[in-house]
């Protein structure tokens, strides 16, 4: 396979790609991809190794904890992360390196990689969902909130891209 | 109704790997490990994000829309289960504060993933991050002020087509069309504004135009959109309206009652005493009059609709015909009902055949149940020559 770290799939395809995995999540499972939920179910586990009391007294990591459904996204993010691990190994794209623009330092980079992170991890639980479980999974379905929830993530970023231009370009 | 499968829990598991491999290995070669590549779509110079995005959701919801034409699956049952219910208030203003964090991170929480398993550092970075935000925000949404805020305006599942107050077996179909065409018209003009926009992009984010594998995407999923058109034009007898009576036999509906109660949903529409006094297994005692409580119109189509009068009715109730998914009505209502459950059958003579067995078996297991006798009628004949042995075992009639 030819190894070109800067060739990527046509986006139409990868999207209809994308479209059959989460079409076959819908008919197998019942259920959409998601990202965000998968995330809370590890960190409530990290949590309780730490302070297990915390959990018993915090009716959403408790529930986090006992759901199915949140168990089944942890199982789905092994699959992304192996997913991801595959396709980069095999496309020479894995490699440890910090991703920036030109005119910002590795140390703000990550900063900013973690605020954003958290930003968007609030923001994830307010919404029932990120851009894979809320808009693409119930935007597929023409739920209205995700539609809302679409609009509004593109609204967000193009609104926020001016104030962090430095960090890219 | 085949789909979903639904299946149990540690091959659900499985299937988990198996989904999020191919959601992981899709992301990674779509470039979205790559943090400059996402953030340019919030600079114009890049619109991957968005191809890839519309695309999918594209093709998830024809797919969704042929398997409901074909009658895999049902478009709104599926979609209870997978969607959340619409909250306005919270869900515009997460999208926009997730929207933020995307451009200030590089990343969404399920190409962070990606990221970090590709060797990225900030990707590591982002999903600590959004695991951190998660953990804040649940441990503040259960208490006020927050949880006001947060379960603002609930409005249960809410789709599109109800916004429209388009049917609800039309709908899907209907919403689905206008989407493809957005979309595609969209993805034409996002080719063009990175053309134009082409000398400001930089090496690490350049767009890949659609080519010719971008044409045939856009007339593959315009011509599944028309498939689905066509598809909700197939006679099904299901269009609310004019809906034509569909009889069921007293011994088809037997069978559906006894062997896949599950796939029927049968309602009693006689008054409420007579149904009490007795009815057909597993029905549910609806006198006509308030049929229109059922809210058989939103029902989910799941399952097909079987309605039982007093004798033979003529047409489906009106409150009835909305019903998204088949309507049955049994041929000679309750009394042509009586008359076969109630009337002991004949044994059928030695050497019948085996369908005739099989059928005396039915029906004398239904006369059993119905009259609530405890002893079963005889046991057919032995069949003149067993062909194969056969495995023991035949419920209650045997």
């Amino acid at each position: 396979m030819e190894r070109n770290p800067d060739k990527f799939w046509n986006p139409y395809l990868a999207g209809v790609a994308l479209g059959l995995v989460l079409l076959a999540a819908y008919l197998v499972m019942g259920m959409g991809l998601g990202a965000s939920g998968g995330s809370l179910r590890m960190g409530v586990a990290a949590v309780s190794t730490v302070a297990p009391e915390a959990v018993a007294r915090t009716p959403p990591y408790l529930r986090a904890m006992q759901s199915g459904h949140a168990n089944w996204l942890v199982y789905e993010i092994f699959g992304v992360l192996l997913g991801g691990l595959v396709a980069a190994y095999t496309s020479g794209r894995l490699r440890a390196e910090v991703l920036k623009g030109p005119r910002i330092g590795t140390g703000s980079r990550l900063a900013l990689a973690l605020a954003g992170g958290l930003l968007m991890g609030v923001a994830a639980r307010i919404g029932r969902g990120c851009t894979s479980g809320q808009a693409l999974s119930g935007g597929a379905l023409l739920s209205v909130g995700a539609w809302a929830f679409m609009h509004t993530v593109f609204g967000g970023g193009y609104a926020m891209a001016w104030l962090v231009r430095k960090e890219w370009r | 109704m085949t789909f979903p499968i639904l299946p149990a829990e540690q091959a659900g598991l499985l299937v988990a790997v198996v989904v999020g491999f191919g959601f992981g290995f899709v992301l990674e070669r779509a470039g979205f490990g790559r943090a400059q590549k996402l953030a340019a779509q919030f600079y114009g110079t890049d619109m991957t994000v968005f191809k890839v995005m519309f695309s999918a959701i594209v093709t998830a919801m024809l797919g969704m829309v042929l398997a409901s034409g074909l009658r895999l699956a049902d478009f709104k049952t599926v979609a209870d289960h997978v969607t959340s219910s619409t909250l306005l208030g919270p869900m515009i203003i997460g999208g926009f504060l997730l929207g933020a964090g995307f451009v200030v991170s590089g990343y969404c929480p399920g190409t962070s993933f990606v990221a970090a398993a590709s060797g990225k550092v900030d990707g590591v970075m982002t999903v600590l991050g959004v695991m951190a935000g998660q953990l804040l925000w649940a441990g503040l949404e259960w208490r006020e002020p927050f949880k006001t805020f947060h379960d603002w305006g609930d409005r249960g599942n809410l789709y599109l087509w109800e916004l429209l107050h388009l049917p609800p077996r039309a709908g899907p179909v209907i919403v689905s069309l206008a989407v493809t065409a957005a979309a595609v018209g969209c993805f034409l003009a996002a080719e063009r504004l990175e053309k134009a926009l082409a000398a400001k992009a930089d090496a690490a984010a350049r767009a890949t135009p659609a080519g010719r594998p971008g044409r045939l995407v856009f007339a593959g999923l315009s011509a599944a959109a028309v498939l689905g058109i066509v598809a909700l034009a197939l006679p099904t007898g299901t269009r609310a309206g004019a809906r034509e009576t569909v009889q069921l036999s007293q011994l088809d509906l037997a069978r559906r009652v006894f062997s896949e109660p599950w796939d029927v949903r049968v309602v009693d529409v006689r008054d409420l005493k007579a149904c009490a006094a007795k009815r057909i297994p597993g029905s549910e005692c609806v006198p006509l009059q308030e049929l229109g409580k059922l809210r058989l119109a939103d029902a989910a189509a799941g399952r097909d609709l079987v309605i039982v009068a007093a004798g033979e009715l003529s047409e489906v109730p009106r409150e009835a015909a909305a019903y998204p998914g088949r309507v049955y009505l049994l041929r000679g209502g309750f009394q042509g009902w009586e008359a076969f459950a109630l009337a002991p059958p004949a044994p059928p003579p030695a050497g019948a055949p085996a369908s005739e067995v099989e059928l005396y078996r039915l029906r004398a297991g239904i006369q059993s149940a119905m009259t609530g006798m405890k002893a079963a009628p005889p046991p057919p004949p032995p069949t003149a020559a067993p062909a194969a042995p056969r495995k023991a075992g035949g419920g209650c009639s045997g």
